[in-house]
């Protein structure tokens, strides 16, 4: 199988841009020399791999315009190549290359809307599930809320963010492709991405510092009396902590991200 | 033997059909879903999927099996389309002759592969092994391709026909892509057409492409042309009435515009068939 291999190997290197041993192995045509043919799939593979860019990071695309998303796109493909059958997860890494990567990581406010964007598509296609509701876990007995954990459904995301990269998401299709600015946070600020129907579109908010931390406790495996503890430290009292506590896990279970409950 | 009037039309499933393709049920005899656009967790794809799956027969067409790559197979990717097909209960699951990516890295194009017995005994082995895996048997499809390599000593149409008899595979007749590689590649389509097992075409396509004047490139994004159709009307001819479906991939028209497209199938595919020494 060594001709094959080789073959293979070769034709790999090709498209990836790579010197072009492909060449010899080629027939020209009556009407096309080898180079415009073999040119067919080079241009093919990058453009099919920048579109699967396109359509998961709208919001980049208006940051940077057509030129300077093409550039940051190819050098993408460059680092990253796809490893994956499905080009679905071609763009998983992008964020993090853009974060580390020169001249990208110069602009910091970029890996925060992949980071986002990804994260809005991570969340579209996750596991469905059968969130727990108010009324069942109302049903739990009261010795139960002493040891009580959550879990969250799979398509539950959370997030630190610098920028403000999901409300410079939303005005995307309304600014001329590039123009679309992203203001800095005075610090990071929290966010919370979920599917609220199986077959709808992600949605997402932000959350108080008090509720992020206890989003963390309760993804953390911590049983409710830990996760008042947690908030205790930003509220004036016991009371209020448990307050806060019970309003929070009422806004989870109604947003639908509450996989299930379970205690003892 | 599938009668003609039992002949069945069908369409690729796209999303920006889904509510139509659920709304107007009977337009079209079945579809075809792309494997790998499925294979989620869950979300939006698969719900439509499910629901259309109640109202029409479907197929399942991959483009990442890969099968003549020197890669091993990706078993990973084969049971996902095992469990695939056993959600969806396809009539058929088909992917390309061809490989698509080498040492762990995807490419996500239709690569032609050198029609060399080295490579014929090498996917016959494979082709085996996905249809033992899978406890079916599979279609593969010819690509349009736009290189021909100096060492091939089959023609392309030899090595197909070659491999679904030493593999027992099926073949997913493509007729534009024999159209867009007799161009490309200076060969007499219709030879190609000749050289093929009837018994073993059980789906074929139809589909638009690119002409540059050199070259044409199987894009997907126009209407099948007139040189195709009558390739088509040739091809059931010789396969009699395997069903067969139209892609689009990119300039997706409406959903009617498809519609009325694949009329024109049941058209020729009646005129060309129903004569009175077939109609039998
Ligand atoms: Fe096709």
């Amino acid at each position: 199988m060594n001709a094959l291999v080789t073959l293979q190997a070769e034709f790999s290197a090709w498209m990836r841009g790579s010197a072009d041993t492909l060449r010899a192995r080629v027939l020209d045509t009556e009407k096309a020399d080898r180079d415009t043919l073999l040119r067919v799939y080079r241009d093919a593979y990058a453009l099919r791999l920048i579109e699967a860019l396109t359509t998961d990071y709208p919001g980049l695309l208006a940051m940077a315009g057509p030129a300077e998303f093409d550039m940051m796109a190819r050098a993408y493909i460059a680092a990253h190549p796809s490893r994956h059958p499905s080009v679905r997860w071609f763009g998983r890494d992008l964020a993090d290359f853009l974060a580390v990567t020169p001249p990208f990581a110069g602009t910091p406010d970029a890996a925060d809307m992949a980071r986002f964007e990804w994260a809005l598509g991570e969340a579209f296609d996750a596991a469905d599930t059968e969130p727990l509701t108010f009324e069942q876990l109302a049903g739990a007995p009261p010795e139960a809320w002493a040891t009580l954990r959550l879990s969250f459904v799979p398509a539950l995301r959370r997030l630190s963010l610098s920028y403000q990269a999901p409300q410079a998401w939303q005005r995307r299709d309304t600014v001329p492709p590039g123009e679309l600015d992203v203001s800095a946070e005075d610090g990071a600020v929290d966010w919370l991405i979920w599917r609220p129907a199986a077959d709808g579109d992600a949605q997402f908010r932000s959350m108080a510092p008090d509720e992020a931390a206890a989003l963390d406790a309760a993804l953390g495996g911590a049983p409710f009396p830990e996760i008042c503890a947690v908030l205790s430290a930003y509220a004036d009292s016991a009371e209020a902590a448990a307050e806060r506590a019970a309003g929070l896990l009422r806004a989870w279970l109604d947003a639908g991200v509450v996989d299930d409950a379970a205690w003892g | 033997m599938t009668k003609v009037a039992d002949m069945q039309f069908g369409l690729g499933l796209r999303h920006q059909h889904y509510q139509e393709i659920a709304d107007q049920p009977g337009q079209v005899d079945w579809f075809e879903a792309l494997s790998e656009n499925y294979m989620v967790a869950g979300g939006r794809p698969l719900v439509w999927l499910d629901r259309i799956r109640r109202d029409y027969p479907m197929v399942l067409h991959g483009v990442s099996l890969s099968i003549g790559a020197s890669d091993p197979l990706d078993l990973d990717y084969l049971a996902q389309l095992k469990a695939l097909a056993a959600r969806v209960e396809p009539r058929v699951v088909s992917d390309h002759l061809c490989f698509t990516g080498h040492a762990g890295i995807n490419l996500h194009d239709l690569l032609p592969l050198p029609y060399t017995e080295e490579a014929l005994a090498h996917v016959a082995t494979r082709v085996a092994r996905v249809q033992d895996f899978l406890g079916r048997r599979i279609l593969l499809e010819n690509v349009s391709s736009y290189v021909r390599y100096a060492e091939s000593q089959l023609s392309e149409w030899e090595f197909l026909a070659a491999l679904s008899e030493r593999a027992d595979c099926d073949i997913l007749l493509d007729v534009n892509n024999i159209y867009v590689s007799a161009f490309n590649h200076e060969f007499d389509p219709r030879a190609y057409i000749a050289a093929i097992p009837p018994a073993r075409v059980k789906q074929i396509h139809l589909a638009g492409h690119s002409h540059m004047g050199t070259h044409i490139i199987d894009t997907h994004d126009h209407p099948v042309i007139d040189d195709v159709w009558t390739l088509y009307a040739e091809a059931l001819r010789r396969f009699g009435p395997v069903p067969t479906m139209i892609e689009r991939d990119d300039d997706i028209p409406p959903y009617a515009d498809l519609v009325a497209e694949l009329e024109r199938a049941r058209r020729i595919a009646a005129a060309t068939l129903m004569t009175p020494e077939k109609a039998a």
